[in-house]
């Protein structure tokens, strides 16, 4: 056997040994001569080769243009989506728009169930949510009118600038206590909070909207989880232009989950104290 | 083919081989390089122009410097693996008859002096260069300066607020004077996020329970986005809101506008000798 020095025969350095063995290089007459049974011989090798790359880009391009086209579309809610109610026109800083309502709640207990409809189909005794559903739709610059009937409990707020009313007409809200008694508020105790009902734009969709109002806390929890609305209730009632058209998320900024800072488990899933706006 | 004719084209073969240098290995490998090269130059020159946003800070200038610079002096290192992988995979790709016996292995090359020297002392001059520069670029941000607008972020899920000390004003929007240094005292009540006002050139992660301080000095007026650059939760994609950079006097009445009383807005906004000033002409 005759070993070949292939010094000086690379660029980046010579054999380990200085040698090697060149008949390692050369085919077997047999191997050459008898391509194995079933495998794809020389010509086909092209073939699989621009397959791959083809294969490759359309994976590639594929998952790119799959990122591209994804534009947020807010997920299905089992309790669909509740329209606003027309209330006609009204006059907005002497201009006429039309004027539409909405009215919703937040429950103590997601299991419980209105009108024959869970609260929340896939609700924990121990989670708090709106309801009946968390999807309201509202036509574009309009004058919204909410009024949210809080059962639940509360507490402080990480951070007493959510107990600041924001974005409201008049930048007020009035709130009515269980025994009756109405008053025009423009901000909320910031340690005795129940849940906000906070409205914002999403990328691309109006980014300056932001609505925030707090709901006072209630200390007469309903004792009949499967009959909510039989119990005591706050009345938060407020009205706020909605913007362009476009969809909007809102959630709610009181700490009402569990870990850290009381925002997992029940702040981190969807559905039960976030949502979407949609401004048609 | 003779044992000869079998040595001669190892020979022509191997990346130096006898050949003129554009029909050896080596020598198309070259081309490549070039061409990868040339290509990744352009994009590090012309890509930042549109992936990054107009800047309204010195700050901002030094990340799409850097951003550019880095791109450049990355291209012919990054081009050469490529190149050599490219070539690779197209000429030495194993043409056996059998495609599932492996061509035997060569022996691992060592001991290139030249070579080795080349390849540390190139890497160490990069790394040497991108280092300095980093350190020039995080230094002149680190420059405190006594009259700095001090404005205290907050990041929780899901929304940023801002306050400025002395006014008694807290918004979710981001109102800053032309021309003035700002030092963001950033923190966080719940989880980690990540402030980034990319347009003023910075972005620190926002923890909760310590406050971290940044700086710049926005030089153009005009709007910009903050985001969230941590994934902090649900509605983490909906974690941003809007700044603006305005003129002093448009600052002071903003505060106005968010409850500051005059004295006080004119304070912060640095527009009391000015007002002042005005009053006695």
């Amino acid at each position: 056997m005759r070993k070949i020095d292939a010094r000086g025969s690379s660029a980046f350095g010579v054999v380990g040994s200085g040698e090697y063995d060149v008949t390692q290089t050369a085919e077997p007459a047999d191997r050459v001569e008898t391509p194995s049974e079933g495998a794809p011989g020389p010509k086909a090798k092209p073939l699989g080769l621009i397959l791959t790359f083809v294969v490759a880009f359309v994976a590639i391009g594929g998952v790119a243009l799959f990122f591209m086209s994804q534009t947020y579309t807010s997920p299905n809610y089992p309790n669909g989506v509740q329209v606003a109610t027309s209330l006609g026109t009204t006059v907005v800083a002497g201009k006429a728009v039309p004027h539409v309502a909405l009215q919703f709640a937040t429950y103590p207990d997601s299991t419980g169930s209105v009108g024959g409809k869970q609260i929340h189909p896939s609700g924990n005794p121990s989670w708090p949510a709106y309801g009946l559903t968390n999807q309201w739709q509202v036509p574009a610059h309009s004058l919204v009118t909410l009024t949210i009937r809080q059962y639940d409990s509360g507490g402080a707020l990480n951070n007493p600038f959510f107990a600041k009313i924001q974005g409201t007409v008049g930048g007020t809200a009035t709130v009515t206590s269980p025994s009756g008694v109405t008053k025009t508020v423009t901000a909320w105790d910031p340690n005795n909070v129940g849940h906000t009902f906070t409205m914002r734009g999403t990328p691309g969709v109006d980014p300056n909207f932001f609505v925030n109002v707090p709901l006072p806390t209630n200390a007469n929890l309903p004792n009949n989880n499967n009959d909510p609305d039989a119990g005591q209730y706050y009345t938060v009632k407020f009205s706020f232009m909605s913007g362009s058209k476009g969809t909007y998320a809102w959630n709610c900024e009181f700490p009402c989950g569990q870990m850290v800072a009381s925002f997992g488990g029940v702040m981190g899933a969807y559905g039960f104290m976030s949502g979407f706006v949609h401004v048609v | 083919m003779s044992f000869e004719e079998q040595v001669d084209e190892i020979e022509a073969n191997t990346i130096l081989g006898g050949q003129p240098f554009f029909s050896r290995p080596a020598g198309k490998i070259f081309i490549i390089w070039l061409a990868f090269t040339i290509v990744g130059v352009l994009i590090g020159v012309y890509a930042p122009h549109h992936l990054l946003p107009a800047f309204r800070s010195p700050e901002g200038g030094d990340v799409w410097a850097t951003m550019v610079f880095f791109t450049v002096l990355a291209a012919p290192v990054a081009a050469l693996v490529y190149a050599i992988a490219f070539y690779s995979i197209f000429a030495w790709r194993h043409k056996g008859a059998d495609p599932d016996v492996p061509p035997p292995d060569a022996e691992p090359q060592r001991g290139n002096g030249p070579v080795t020297i080349l390849w540390l002392g190139v890497s160490t001059v990069l790394v040497v260069v991108l280092l300095f520069w980093g350190i020039t670029v995080w230094s002149a941000q680190q420059v405190v300066h006594p009259n700095a607008l001090q404005v205290n972020v907050t990041g929780q899920q899901w929304v940023w607020t801002y306050s400025y000390p002395g006014t008694g004003v807290e918004t979710r929007t981001l109102d800053l004077p032309l021309n003035r240094p700002v030092q963001f005292n950033i923190t966080s009540v719940d989880v980690t996020h990540g402030f980034w006002p990319a347009a003023l050139g910075v972005q620190v992660d926002a923890n909760p329970n310590v406050v971290t301080v940044i700086r710049t000095t926005p030089n153009s007026l005009g709007s910009f986005t903050v985001q969230c650059s941590q994934l902090c939760g649900l509605y983490h994609a909906f974690m941003n809101n809007q700044g603006a950079v305005v003129t002093p006097t448009q600052f002071a009445q903003w505060l106005e506008s968010h409850g500051a009383s005059p004295t006080a807005a004119a304070n912060v906004a640095g527009t009391k000798n000015v007002l002042t000033s005005a009053v006695r002409s």
